[in-house]
């Protein structure tokens, strides 16, 4: 049954509060420098909610701020990094050291998790992986990575079976939102739709919150109907220091920082957590903290000179 | 040699082996800039394709991320992973994967995953992401790193990517569609193909200046030899131009002189 429309419109903490918890298979959107869900992430530190598996395509900086809060036990994911930016610094330690579990596909082997999840099956099939090693190794808590079949219509052609991925939330980060809980993704979509239509529970955080009339006037723009949505949380610059096509670049300045910070580790990394997430109320503290008004103005105008 | 950087001719190098109106999966760094100066020079018709969804974008310089705003810049689609990784890579759709990784052993096998036990790893890497998608589905690879040493072992530690894995039979026994795929590793001493006959790297051309031996001694492993290898083409005025001054205007990738 649909949810009431209504009440989907709330702040992150009340989203977070009601909708994740110490345990929960959380699916992140965006990949490495754009739309990631930075917002919402700061929120679940502020929060502290522990022992979370993070899933998704690509994990970027929303998943190193959890790991680095020490609120991640395991990951299962295609790849950890911010590409030109570095990798994530405090999920690396932190497999290297042993307190975080990964567990290893690719970016299509996630999808296809994602996609036999959204459409109500137990497992997808997939060509890929066969030969590598993310078929002979596996994270210690991994009870069942895959199945390896004969094609029934084909003997002898091989074909790899993956489980369904059903996150218990799924966070992301759009343009545009209506109060229903419909979804307008601008740009890339990566593996975003999928996840969302897969897991129990997604929160959305948006640019901005559109008035319903415009969803119903333009449907086909619609990325996500409202049936799949549990929170609209309205976040300008939510993706912040990644960015939001059509809406702002990413912050170069404060990405190098971050990952200064995320590289040195120990007490410098306590700071940029206390500094820079616990000590701020809302996430508008931290956009006044990185910048402020004439730092997200910048940042729309390189992505206008892009368009 | 002339007035061009090695990076310059490992990029201009890795082009030349992409044609018109192919289809290229290509991230960022070398490979995008690769796949940019095809696009502008002698392959104006390839199609692009970022595995975050982007279909024929027209890059503006020069995207830092396979997310960034700057590889969207007007494509003919903005799509899912499953719309390229699915629906056109695994579907058996794209001509060239640009790949790239830690360690590349002597079957093209790359490791972009971890050193040491999976478990509790000395050294963890990013991951595949897509590139064991490229390379388990890719027609062509093309390879553009660094010549080291530890970079080309005789076995990965890990095989994230699957080249020729063990053997010229070993891809087609596993079960991938892409049987034998011609893997092309570009580096500032050497370019190296596979060999479908063993499934294993020979050196086909040398950088300018660059002896064999030199190649050899900074190899981990041994490759087959021919004969007699050719020298790397230098670039023309014309291309450098068009590399320093349309694709990495700002040396994000490229220092012209290193």
């Amino acid at each position: 049954m649909a949810e009431t429309t209504s009440e989907k419109v709330m702040t992150a903490r009340e989203a977070v509060e009601r909708f994740v918890f110490d345990g929960a298979v959380v699916g992140l959107g965006g990949q490495n420098v754009g739309r990631c869900t930075v917002a919402i992430a700061h929120e679940i530190v502020r929060q502290g909610k522990k022992d979370l598996t993070l899933c998704g395509c690509n994990l970027s900086i929303p998943m190193d701020i959890m790991v680095g809060a020490g609120l991640v036990k395991r990951t299962e994911a295609g790849t950890g990094n911010l590409e030109r930016f570095g990798t994530t610094f405090c999920w690396r330690r932190a497999v290297e050291r042993g307190t975080v579990e990964m567990e290893d596909y690719s970016h299509l082997a996630m999808v296809s998790r994602f996609l036999a999840g959204e459409m109500g099956l137990p497992f997808m099939p997939i060509k890929s992986l066969l030969g590598s090693d993310m078929l002979t190794r596996q994270a210690r808590s991994t009870l069942k990575k895959y199945e390896l079949i004969d094609n029934p219509w084909n003997p002898g052609e091989k074909v790899v079976l993956l489980p369904a991925l059903n996150p218990d939330v799924a966070i992301i980060h759009a343009q545009k939102a209506d109060p229903m809980g419909n979804v307008i993704i601008e740009g890339f979509l990566a593996h975003d739709v999928e996840m969302v239509r897969a897991a129990k529970h997604t929160i959305v955080s948006c640019e901005e919150i559109i008035p319903t009339e415009r969803i119903r006037n333009d449907p086909e723009r619609t990325t996500i109907p409202y049936l799949y949505v549990s929170a609209v949380v309205e976040q300008p610059f939510g993706a912040h220091p990644t960015a939001a096509y059509r809406y702002y670049d990413y912050d170069t300045d404060h990405l190098n920082f971050y990952q200064r910070c995320a590289r040195e580790g120990g007490k410098a990394y306590e700071a940029y957590l206390r500094d820079y997430v616990l000590d701020c109320e809302t996430f508008e503290d931290y956009l006044d903290k990185v910048g402020g008004l004439k730092k997200m103005m910048a940042l729309k105008k390189a992505m206008q000179e892009m368009l | 040699m002339g007035n061009f950087s090695l990076d310059e001719l490992m990029v201009i190098e890795a082009s030349r082996y992409i044609e018109d109106y192919e289809v290229v999966f290509s991230g960022t760094g070398l490979p995008l800039v690769s796949t940019m100066f095809a696009q502008k020079t002698h392959a104006p018709h390839l199609c692009y394709v970022v595995e975050t969804g982007p279909i024929a974008p027209l890059v503006l310089p020069t995207p830092l991320s396979v997310s960034d705003s700057r590889a969207q810049h007007k494509a003919v689609r903005l799509g899912s992973l499953r719309d390229v990784l699915g629906c056109l890579m695994q579907r058996g759709l794209a001509d060239v994967g640009f790949l790239g990784g830690a360690q590349i052993d002597q079957y093209g096998n790359i490791n972009s995953t971890v050193i040491g036990d999976y478990q509790k790893p000395r050294v963890r890497f990013p991951g595949s992401g897509g590139a064991n998608d490229i390379a388990s589905h890719s027609r062509k690879i093309l390879i553009i790193t660094r010549h080291e040493k530890r970079r080309f072992p005789e076995k990965c530690d890990y095989i994230t990517s699957p080249g020729y894995l063990g053997g010229p039979e070993d891809r087609r026994q596993v079960g991938l569609a892409s049987r034998k795929p011609l893997i092309r590793v570009i580096t500032d001493l050497t370019v190296m193909e596979t060999n479908p006959a063993t499934g294993r790297f020979r050196i086909s051309r040398l950088m300018p200046g660059v002896s064999l031996e030199r190649v050899l001694d900074e190899t981990g492993f041994r490759p087959e030899v021919p004969s007699r290898a050719e020298e790397v083409e230098p670039p023309t005025e014309e291309e450098l131009r068009v590399l320093r001054e349309e694709v990495d205007p700002y040396e994000l990738y490229i220092k012209t002189h290193s």
